[in-house]
């Protein structure tokens, strides 16, 4: 790396044409008041990273085409920390309700600033410049399954799947969650002040289950509370747009839950579905949560 | 000392529906004052610390047969909690219209007077100001407690700090609008405590929040500007906004001053009143930020002089010098 005076094209500057989308997409992995966040560039797009205890991580997925602007200069992937909470206000503020902000992001700026700068009015500008620092490293990674294993999995629609893990809550403490092939169901099953158990099954309701991969009988148990977090934040539009949060479980009972949240304009949104459909699916971040499951050995 | 007045349609609807709402969001307390021509509802003139209201109006904006008298040159004060006034003005008026009454004014008023009353397990007359409305079919009386009328020497104190918040900033700028603004301040208010306020003669307002970990304004411009203007630097436009700022602040053609944001979101529900206009200016040697609302003469573009409101906020410490 030289240290030369010429000016550097920034690592990143990208344009978003509605922040409320990106709101929703962050706010989702927001479970607590004070969560330090890692954010990595890349051309593919940007990815947030927060976790929990080493046993709760969530990622949010920003595909550089969910952008009406990606310019991506840098070498390398590169990582910074940043604290989400004052991410999501600071980009809460240039949300207009009823109105798609457009704005700007900028990393990294002349003191290794996030800068964000809406774009859309001449009279008036937003800007805010937010303190990012070095990343701590994430403790683990998730490893995709290997190339010939259906891992075991199912959809559910998440507005039911919101009500499943509100009901759990008076049980409370873990949560089993048993994928079984005949016959096809889900069960989730609460023990502590009570029991509650929950079954989605397949053939009876397709309306609720829409997917369902499993070869053999899976049971494994989730601390409630980190259950909980992967649905808890969960923008409005996600339940209402009633799409299917993806719930797979790997090698060790890694359960991972993926919920699409939806990034499009409001105006583009509005319109009769069936037209906007296929352009809406272009306007999608991710969002995945990753869960270990509670282990009963004494190895704890 | 002797007060006595009919209030009039207009009068209780500026108060019920505009004035007494937006002060009871500011706070508990409130003076009213009287004197041969007006009537002032001040807030926090007196204590010093918080944010300090003033809406003055003539009398027959809001009174008929309007009849005072005292000692203190026809001058009488006291202080009232502003939610039992509000809510017996409210209650008057429910009972006025209900009755029939704004179809035939002359017969069914609503009368405001001063009166000593023994109130119920006591042996001590207390103040009251008393609402009594006439209704064909009902009468009813309400009567607001409020504080011993003021002495002479408060009386003057209060007319001083009156006299004193009067002068204008040298430079007003219209407030950008008003629900884009309480939106922004609504959402930035949980990101720091102290807002940053700057006002420059280019017609431009800046606002702006700064911590240790965040910096995160808005700046609004091209807006109309009373009193001291200057024209901005042609190339100043294709600067970033906190350039133009630091540029403004340097020219010596902006002031700034750090308020804080509580008593800058208090100060936006101010907005209850419906004015035409709002401005924004620094007082004198960035003593405070003064909002003044105006008011139109209804279906003109003149201004009403009978009503007038302002706000102060109080500096936490001078910003930019």
């Amino acid at each position: 790396m030289s240290s030369s005076q010429v000016i550097e094209a920034p690592d990143l500057i990208c344009q978003l044409d509605s922040v409320q989308g990106m709101v929703n997409a962050l706010s989702a992995v927001r479970w607590k008041r004070y969560q330090d966040a890692m954010i990595e560039l890349s051309e593919h797009g940007i990815v947030l990273i927060v976790e929990e205890s080493g046993c709760l991580q969530a990622k949010v997925y920003m595909q550089s085409e969910l952008f009406i602007r990606y310019e991506y200069n840098a070498q390398g992937r590169p990582r910074f920390g940043v604290s989400l909470g004052l991410l999501v206000d600071s980009l809460n503020t240039f949300s207009v309700p009823g109105h798609p902000s457009a704005i700007e992001i900028q990393y990294p700026g002349p003191d290794m600033q996030l800068l964000l700068k809406s774009t859309d009015s001449l009279d008036a500008c937003i800007y805010a410049e937010i303190r990012t620092t070095i990343p701590e490293t994430i403790s683990w990674d998730y490893i995709s399954e290997p190339v010939g294993i259906t891992p075991h999995s199912f959809i559910v629609k998440s507005s039911a799947l919101k009500e499943a893990i509100d009901d759990l809550e008076w049980p409370g403490s873990s949560i089993d969650i048993t994928l079984q092939p005949s016959p096809p169901s889900v069960t989730f099953k609460g023990e502590g002040h009570g029991d509650l158990q929950i079954d989605f099954m397949y053939y009876v309701n397709t309306d609720l289950l829409t997917t369902f991969n499993c070869d053999r009988l899976v049971s494994h148990r989730y601390k409630y509370k980190f259950l909980r977090a992967t649905i808890t934040n969960l923008p409005s539009s996600v339940i209402k747009e009633n799409r299917g949060s993806k719930f797979t479980i790997g090698r060790g009972g890694m359960l991972k839950v993926q919920h699409l949240v939806s990034v499009a304009r409001l105006s583009d949104a509005r319109p009769n579905a069936n037209s906007t459909d296929q352009y809406q699916t272009r306007k999608i971040a991710f969002v995945e949560f990753f869960l270990k499951p509670e282990v009963d050995s004494d190895d704890y | 000392m002797k007060f006595k007045a009919f209030l009039t349609d207009s009068g209780i609807s500026l108060l019920e529906k505009r004035f007494l709402p937006a002060l009871d969001k500011l706070g508990k307390l409130c003076h009213l004052y009287f004197t041969r021509d007006h009537f002032i509802l001040l807030h926090n003139l007196l204590s010093g610390d918080g944010i300090q209201a003033i809406a003055q109006f003539r009398t027959a904006v809001l009174f008929d047969d309007y009849r005072i008298s005292s000692q203190n040159d026809d001058r009488i004060a006291f202080s009232v909690d502003i939610s039992l006034l509000l809510r017996a003005v409210r209650s008057s008026a429910a009972v006025w219209t209900g009755d029939g009454g704004s179809t035939d004014s002359s017969d069914h008023r609503l009368q405001i007077k001063l009166v000593k009353k023994l109130p119920a397990n006591s042996t001590q007359p207390m103040p009251f100001l008393s609402f009594e409305t006439k209704g064909h079919r009902s009468a009813v009386i309400q009567d607001v407690p409020i504080s011993k009328p003021l002495s002479r020497s408060l009386v003057l104190e209060l007319q001083t700090a009156l006299d004193a918040a009067q002068s204008l900033p040298a430079t007003l700028v219209q407030a950008p609008d008003m629900h884009k603004l309480q939106g922004f301040v609504d959402r930035m208010r949980n990101l720091g405590d102290s807002l940053n306020v700057t006002i420059s003669k280019y017609g431009g307002i800046h606002l702006q929040i700064s911590t240790t970990l965040l910096t995160l304004g808005a700046e609004f411009q091209n807006l109309l500007v009373i009193g001291d203007r200057a024209h901005q630097a042609p190339n100043d436009q294709s600067l970033s906004a906190q350039a133009r700022l630091e540029s403004a602040l340097v020219k010596g053609d902006a002031q700034s001053v750090q308020v804080s944001v509580k008593h800058f979101a208090k100060s936006l529900h101010c907005h209850l009143v419906k004015p035409d206009c709002t401005f924004y200016g620094i007082g004198d040697l960035g003593s405070c930020l003064t909002v003044i609302f105006q008011f139109f003469v209804p279906g003109s573009r003149q201004t009403d002089k009978s009503i007038s409101f302002h706000c102060r906020l109080p500096v936490q410490n001078s910003g930019a010098d």
